[in-house]
């Protein structure tokens, strides 16, 4: 068969002091004409990095060895114009975060328009015209209206769309996509899956579809390469490797996806209310500001607009919605970070918007919150041992010395080594400082634990690990546990109860397996389907 | 444990940036510390017995850096002269430092009225010519090197206020801020353990520079007679001294110049290094 792309023998390594770094190792892989090849792996596998060395992307500091041939040319060879005239033109690429690889000063049309007039050398008025049918063949409405349009009018998934047209501007036989769903909401990854999907099936385009999430890869790829530590571990078609995983490390990838974890939820849980939300809003006011004073409107936004939720004493209450539903504000608002504009928090009986002084201070030793970003929420300058002690004596719990002993218990109990208590967290992989981060909030024993977005910036099997960890701690500190997260298939595993939010709106709230079985909402309905699932995306391969 | 085998400490990329710079700036500036600190023992003369006899006379064995009108050696001058000047560099960056600080602190992480008003004031400082405003705060408060100090403390806190703010309004909303709120720290807890350590920086390499200007303006105030008096040996007075006689004698104002210019570098230099080394680990 006559490949499209082969690469062989692929090293990268990159110069870090006097050290090289091996990125890339021995990986070969080829890539068929019209075909869809996925690369599945975590954080440091080498994934982009290989995606990226095919057309030369990569930093001054890295080296590359092996071949890269392309429709009988070698990529390798090139010099830097030959390449850069092959970019685009025959290889395109599209990218994690659409924002940052759109120029906020050029138009949409303009994005789209440019690589015609580089590569094509088309005037104006043609590339306009052809720009035109792109954004239409990338489904973005209005395109007339929208080609003057700049970024930071569009949503992400519009800019998504944005970035395939000017990728596919020049009609290349081949798409490099790095994780480009990775930052959109479920709901606009499954639109833009299908986009791929269909300019693969109508323009025979070829893709290598990174990712780290397998049930998108396996929704979308013929092939697929599982890759590790700069390596490649495992390849075959979807089904054979998702099926009949050779490697263990493709089953424990397999094993950690969200769909396969063991079920934690436990739907019939009696206990009585520990917190009620009742009739909650929050407004955010754009106050003062140049517009205002130039005149403009000040704008409010409703964050949170009449929220009812009962949270039970010991079970685990999923919130789950996509990026500006207003699931973290709910958080936020608990915790009292921000306050409510109106309606009530109770907790145990006390009013939470009226407490002062010692009584906030008890409150929030009761309630505790672990972040989305574990790196963010730790301070960079505190040690581990520091950062666990310092609520222990800062709430008069202990002494200075004790909290440092119980610091320890505590690593323990997050399965935490001791010789890490005097790590910075920049020393640390992003599950150990999830754990410290877990450690300290647990280090005042609190009754219930508000857990934003926690396993989002982790790797699957981190986060197996990480759910797990809660899960066990739950049953251990009788703990009471709200998890908000966009991922539902997590949510399905991990809560007894959860409900669903929509521009800051209830929409469904009831048991898990009801609302995913059952939903009552069109819109619950659609994210279900939206959301990737590995299962149901091979049985849907196996139908076609 | 899976994720301790799976660790790698994360390094800067290029470990000797700056280094260098460090080095050669923190020789200098140890070097001057230690002759103003054994002053008494490495000066050959006592820096203000005047010779008649010695009067004007150039750089020789005797006299390495010549004398000046008064027949004071020159050299033994500049030496004593460093206590002086490191001194003023000291304290004229410590109490601006310090006050900056803590209205920068209080500003950025209280924001409201506080805010507005110190930022007004700091406006209104900054519209002000810096030297101008010290100089008019010393005519007022009477020479000498306290005065000078006071004036310093009015003047210059303005520039370290407003830049710790800077750090503390992106600080304030950093993920670990909120973390420390959610815990039920308090204010101060917040403000001292986690804000001020991690606001610190440019503040540091900052304040390095700015000794440099307060050293040169204290010894431009000395030259213009508003900082430190006579017969002290300070280098800005020393070269007013010597101003008279730069035809026939240019050791007199040369050499004191030179200190100043030395320490003035070596003082960069540190600066200079610490902001790249500092660059590569954001």
């Amino acid at each position: 068969m006559n490949d499209l792309l082969t690469v062989e023998n692929l090293n990268v390594d990159f110069l870090s002091g006097l050290m090289r770094v091996e990125a890339v190792r021995n990986v070969s892989f080829t890539v068929a004409p019209s075909e869809i090849l996925g690369i599945v792996g975590e954080s440091g596998s080498g994934k982009s990095v290989s995606c990226r060395a095919v057309l030369g992307l990569l930093p001054g500091h890295a080296r590359v060895n092996g071949r890269i041939i392309y429709d009988g040319k070698d990529l390798g060879a090139m010099s830097a114009n030959e390449l850069s005239l092959t970019r685009g033109r025959d290889i395109s690429m599209i990218f994690q975060n659409p924002s940052s690889h759109l120029d906020p000063l050029m138009t949409i049309g303009d994005h789209v328009a440019e690589p015609l007039h580089y590569h094509f050398g088309l005037d104006k008025k043609n590339a306009r015209i052809k720009a035109l049918e792109l954004l239409d063949v990338v489904k973005i409405q209005n395109p007339e209206q929208r080609y003057t349009a700049y970024p930071h009018e569009l949503s992400g998934g519009m800019k998504q769309r944005v970035l395939i047209a000017s990728a596919l501007a020049c009609q290349p036989r081949m798409l490099l996509a790095d994780e480009p769903t990775t930052a959109l909401d479920v709901t606009v990854q499954a639109s833009i899956l299908e986009l791929l999907k269909s300019l693969n099936r109508d323009h025979g385009l070829s893709m290598i579809f990174v990712s780290h999430d397998l049930g998108v890869i396996a929704e979308i790829c013929d092939r697929v390469v599982v890759m590790r530590g700069g390596e490649i571990v495992e390849q075959g078609s979807v089904n054979q490797v998702v099926g009949n995983p050779q490697h263990e490390y493709t089953r424990l990838l397999i094993g950690s996806q969200p769909g396969r974890l063991d079920s934690y939820n436990q739907p019939s849980h009696e206990g009585h209310a520990l917190l009620e939300i009742e009739q909650l809003s929050v407004r955010f006011n754009d106050k003062g500001g140049l517009g205002t004073l130039l005149g403009g409107r000040s704008r409010a936004v409703n964050a949170l607009d009449n929220i009812n939720i009962n949270i039970r004493s010991g079970e685990t209450f999923g919130i789950v919605g996509e990026s500006g539903s207003g699931k973290s504000t709910i958080a936020r608002a608990v915790v009292r970070l921000i306050e409510a504009t109106s309606g009530a928090i109770v907790f145990q009986g006390k009013l939470v918007g009226d407490l002062k002084g010692l009584d906030l201070v008890e409150y929030r030793r009761q309630v505790q919150m672990i972040f989305q970003n574990p790196y963010d929420s730790l301070n960079p300058r505190a040690s581990v041992r520091q950062t666990i002690a310092e609520p222990i004596w800062r709430h008069g719990l202990a002494t200075q010395q004790d909290a440092n002993e119980r610091a320890i218990e505590l690593m323990a109990m997050v399965e935490l080594s001791e010789n890490l208590a005097n790590r910075r967290p920049r020393q640390l992989s992003g599950g150990q400082c999830q754990r410290v981060a877990i450690a300290r909030a647990l280090a005042l024993s609190p009754r219930l634990l508000i857990a934003d977005e926690v396993t989002s910036a982790l790797d699957v099997t981190i986060q197996a690990q990480v759910l797990k960890l809660l899960a066990r701690l739950k049953d251990s500190q009788d703990l009471t546990i709200i998890y908000i997260s966009h991922d539902l298939a997590v949510v399905r595993k991990f809560c007894d109860r959860v409900a669903v939010l929509r521009h800051g709106k209830l929409i469904e709230t009831g048991l898990t397996d009801k609302v995913f079985d059952q939903p009552a909402n069109d819109y619950t309905r659609t994210l279900i389907d939206a959301a990737p699932e590995l299962d149901s995306a091979l049985l849907n391969a196996a139908a076609l | 444990m899976t994720d301790v085998a799976t660790f790698t400490p994360q390094r800067s990329t290029v470990p000797s940036a700056g280094k260098l710079e460090i080095i050669i700036g923190s020789a200098i500036i140890v070097t001057w510390l230690a002759m103003a600190l054994g002053a008494q023992w490495i000066a050959p003369y006592d820096p203000n017995t005047i010779s008649l006899m010695d009067i004007l006379k150039g750089p020789s064995l005797a006299h390495p850096f010549g004398t000046d009108h008064l027949g004071r050696d020159v050299l033994s001058r500049v030496i004593f002269g460093a206590r002086i000047d490191i001194w003023m560099g000291f304290i004229g960056v410590l109490a601006p430092l310090v006050i900056g600080v803590t209205i920068g602190l209080v500003s950025g992480y209280f924001g409201g009225f506080i805010d507005t008003f110190m930022m007004r004031l700091v406006d209104v400082t900054v519209a002000f010519p810096f030297f101008i405003l010290v100089i008019a705060i010393v005519g007022v408060l009477g020479p000498g090197l306290s005065n000078y100090f006071i004036a310093l403390a009015l003047v210059a806190w303005v520039a370290y206020a407003r830049l710790i703010r800077a750090e503390v309004l992106v600080l304030k909303r950093a993920e670990f801020i909120d973390a420390a709120r959610a815990l039920g720290y308090s204010h101060r807890a917040i403000l001292l353990r986690h804000i001020l350590p991690n606001s610190l920086g440019p503040i540091v390499i900052y304040a390095w520079t700015d000794a440099v200007l307060v050293i040169l303006a204290g010894a431009s105030l000395g030259f213009l007679g508003l900082g430190a008096q006579p017969p002290t040996a300070e280098w800005g007075v020393m070269i007013s001294d010597g101003q008279p006689y730069v035809i026939q004698a240019w050791w007199i104002c040369f050499f004191p110049g030179l200190a100043a210019v030395t320490l003035g570098l070596g003082l960069i230099l540190v600066s200079d290094g610490m902001s790249r080394r500092m660059r590569i680990v954001q």
